[in-house]
């Protein structure tokens, strides 16, 4: 990562709240920071509820910022108004988790294709459709197609559809939402495989959210694992997936089943204990706090920082830099000091 | 392969391929899949007729709507007076042709009503929600809790009793329904994510409202003007019966079915007249909304 190249997107500290009864608020994004450069993926991994979608929507402003900043390109969007967006919305588009619910029934495949670039008054109604032609071909329709109904289609083409409304703005930056969590596996491979081949291809950037961590580390450069809104280990893909850092990464990845069932019978697995804290009503501390084996009494005072370490991001208070160096002092890595 | 089942192309006959896949609008297949619907052809072709009766058919009778004979009254059908007279003599049958005039201009001023205002005013309220929806659905709450009364005798000082009091008094409260269900069909499509597809997409509200929402809350729009149109025509009798509408001698289904109603004991017969003209409208006005609604859902087709 040169300095020189200005990444694509930044973000910085962004929180986002949303309103719930009696005046509480759910604290869905917890002061999240990341940069992505140009046709880099990021993946974003945790589990149910953490905040991946509610990020993702808040960086193309589907939903305001609570506070914080979103920089695309050098510009500070993050109070744009959506006048002021329309010439973003090109530029950073959506691919969404549901197949069945993103594609309006009452529209043709065409339509559905055709909309953005009439939103956008892009060339002459000809041109248009040739484009839809060629994006129906480019995501592996079949040209017949265009006239059809979404209903007509299976999850996977459905995909496929909305990809390809996505392509018709041309975009840079694409948040996925878990564009493959309502497919069944081998129709999930040939996803990732069209989407891979699109970033070659265009030079697209994306900011993969999905709770497959092995799908996820196959298709990102970096990878950012949230646990209840909050970003809380940040780094290269490999980096996190072979020597993960934070407590919680650690329980993720034994989690991840394993194809060959020796080294499966062979794995310890960390089994967490107690349940995610409310959004609601989140701990002071540490939000991963009740259910880490190695919590001192600091990691339930105070939220601990963001520390830089082995090249990537954590928040945990074992890589702080005065804990550091009591390992050094007694010639410890944290790694045996703490986990052995 | 044989040669005969196999030719090339003419430099001419390439570009077929592309013709073939030009896709047809969304109005255009409505338009395609309606004029395919049996039923929807033949309620159509009824209310025309319906309609043009009711414009022209009192012209071409012997009797005007008013014509008085003492003489003959509560007569049976006959030659002369194919329904039969009323009690004041009329002949009914081109009573009933005249009443078509009120009754279908309030059915349809209704049905407008209806789709315009409780359309726009229920999509706006569930499309932007917040406090906008909350101020704009009590508005609806005051507005159909003031009892109708009110308005009633509010119109009658102001207006006096005459068809466009009759207008008015329908058209305060006959978008309220529509407006709820609307609101409510809205808001939860607004969830859907293809609503937020087409906001990333950079879509204007209103065309999220319109192209997105309003036209998958089609059916239920459709269900309640065909079902808005009877409510109308009762509810012009109901006025008329207050004094609101329009008064003897003028004539419409509501009122002849209410008239004659006195008489149902004696004369059953002229109760059944007025009341055959609504249903055959009605059930028109169903064929109708059952075929367009069939035709602005693309799963229902084929």
């Amino acid at each position: 990562m040169s300095s020189l190249v200005k990444p694509l997107v930044e973000v910085h500290n962004l929180v986002k709240n949303f309103p719930a009864n009696h005046g509480q608020f759910v604290h869905a994004v917890n002061n999240v920071s990341f940069t992505l450069e140009k046709g880099e993926t990021l993946g974003i991994v945790g589990e149910s509820g953490c905040g991946k979608s509610s990020m993702g929507r808040t960086i193309l402003k589907i939903h305001e910022p609570t506070s914080g900043k979103i920089i695309f390109d050098g510009d500070d969007i993050t109070n744009y108004s959506r006048h002021q967006m329309l010439p973003y919305r090109k530029r950073m588009q959506m691919i969404f988790q549901d197949p069945y619910a993103s594609l309006n029934p009452r529209f043709t495949v065409g339509e559905i294709i055709e909309e953005p670039m009439i939103i956008h008054k892009m060339g002459t109604e000809k041109e248009r459709k040739i484009i839809v032609q060629n994006l129906i071909e480019t995501v592996g329709l079949k040209p017949d197609h265009i006239r059809r109904y979404p209903h007509e289609f299976s999850g996977g083409q459905r995909q496929r559809i909305g990809i390809a409304r996505t392509l018709a703005l041309r975009p840079e930056f694409i948040v996925c939402d878990e564009p493959i969590s309502a497919l069944d596996v081998s129709i999930q491979a040939q996803i990732i495989n069209l989407l891979e081949k699109l970033q070659k291809e265009r030079g697209f950037s994306y900011l993969f959210i999905a709770h497959d961590l092995e799908m996820v580390h196959h298709i990102s450069h970096k990878i950012g694992v949230m646990y209840l809104g909050n970003m809380v280990e940040y780094g290269f893909s490999d980096d996190v997936y072979k020597h993960p850092l934070h407590p919680y990464t650690k329980a993720l990845i034994s989690a991840a089943p394993i194809a060959d069932p020796i080294l499966s019978r062979e794995k310890q697995r960390i089994i967490l204990e107690g349940e995610v804290p409310s959004p609601l009503n989140p701990p002071k501390g540490c939000p991963f706090a009740g259910r880490c084996k190695y919590v001192t009494k600091q990691c339930k005072k105070e939220m601990p920082k963001h520390y830089e370490y082995d090249g990537r991001k954590v928040a945990c208070n074992i890589y702080a830099p005065e804990n550091l160096e009591k390992y050094s002092q007694v010639g410890k890595t944290p790694e045996q000091a703490v986990f052995e | 392969m044989e040669e005969k089942l196999f030719r090339k192309l003419r430099e001419d006959e390439k570009n077929d391929e592309f013709n073939a896949i030009e896709s047809r609008t969304f109005l255009q297949s409505v338009w395609k899949d309606f004029v395919g619907n049996k039923r929807a052809i033949v309620g159509s072709i009824v209310l025309i007729i319906i309609v043009l009766l009711a414009i022209f058919g009192p012209m071409f009778c012997k009797y005007t709507y008013d014509e008085q004979n003492m003489s003959l009254r509560n007569a049976s059908p006959s030659m002369d007076h194919w329904f039969g007279t009323d009690k004041m003599g009329r002949d009914i049958f081109v009573r009933v042709l005249f009443g078509a005039r009120i009754s279908l201009l309030v059915g349809f001023v209704a049905a407008l009503i209806n789709l315009i205002i409780g359309t726009i005013y229920g999509g706006i309220a569930g499309y932007v929600g917040g406090k906008i929806d909350m101020i704009m659905m009590r508005i609806v709450d005051i507005i159909y809790s003031v009892p109708s009364m009110l308005y009633i005798v509010l119109i009658m000082l102001i207006f006096g009793a005459s068809v466009t009091s009759i207008m008015i008094g329908i058209s305060i409260t006959c978008w309220i329904d529509m407006a709820r269900i609307v609101r409510q069909e809205v808001k939860s499509l607004k969830e859907q994510e293809f609503t937020m597809a087409a906001f990333v997409l950079g879509a204007s509200g209103p065309r999220i409202l319109i192209k997105h929402l309003l036209i998958n809350t089609m059916g239920p729009i459709i269900v309640t003007i065909t079902l808005m149109v009877p409510q109308a025509i009762f509810t012009e009798a109901w006025l008329s019966f207050l004094g609101v509408g329009i008064s003897a001698p003028l004539a419409s289904w509501g009122t002849l079915a209410q008239d004659a109603r006195e008489l149902i004991q004696v004369y059953p017969m002229q109760t059944v007249y007025p009341m055959i003209a609504i249903c055959i409208t009605i059930f028109s006005f169903n064929f109708i909304g059952e075929g367009l609604e069939k035709a602005l859902d693309p799963k229902k087709k084929r």
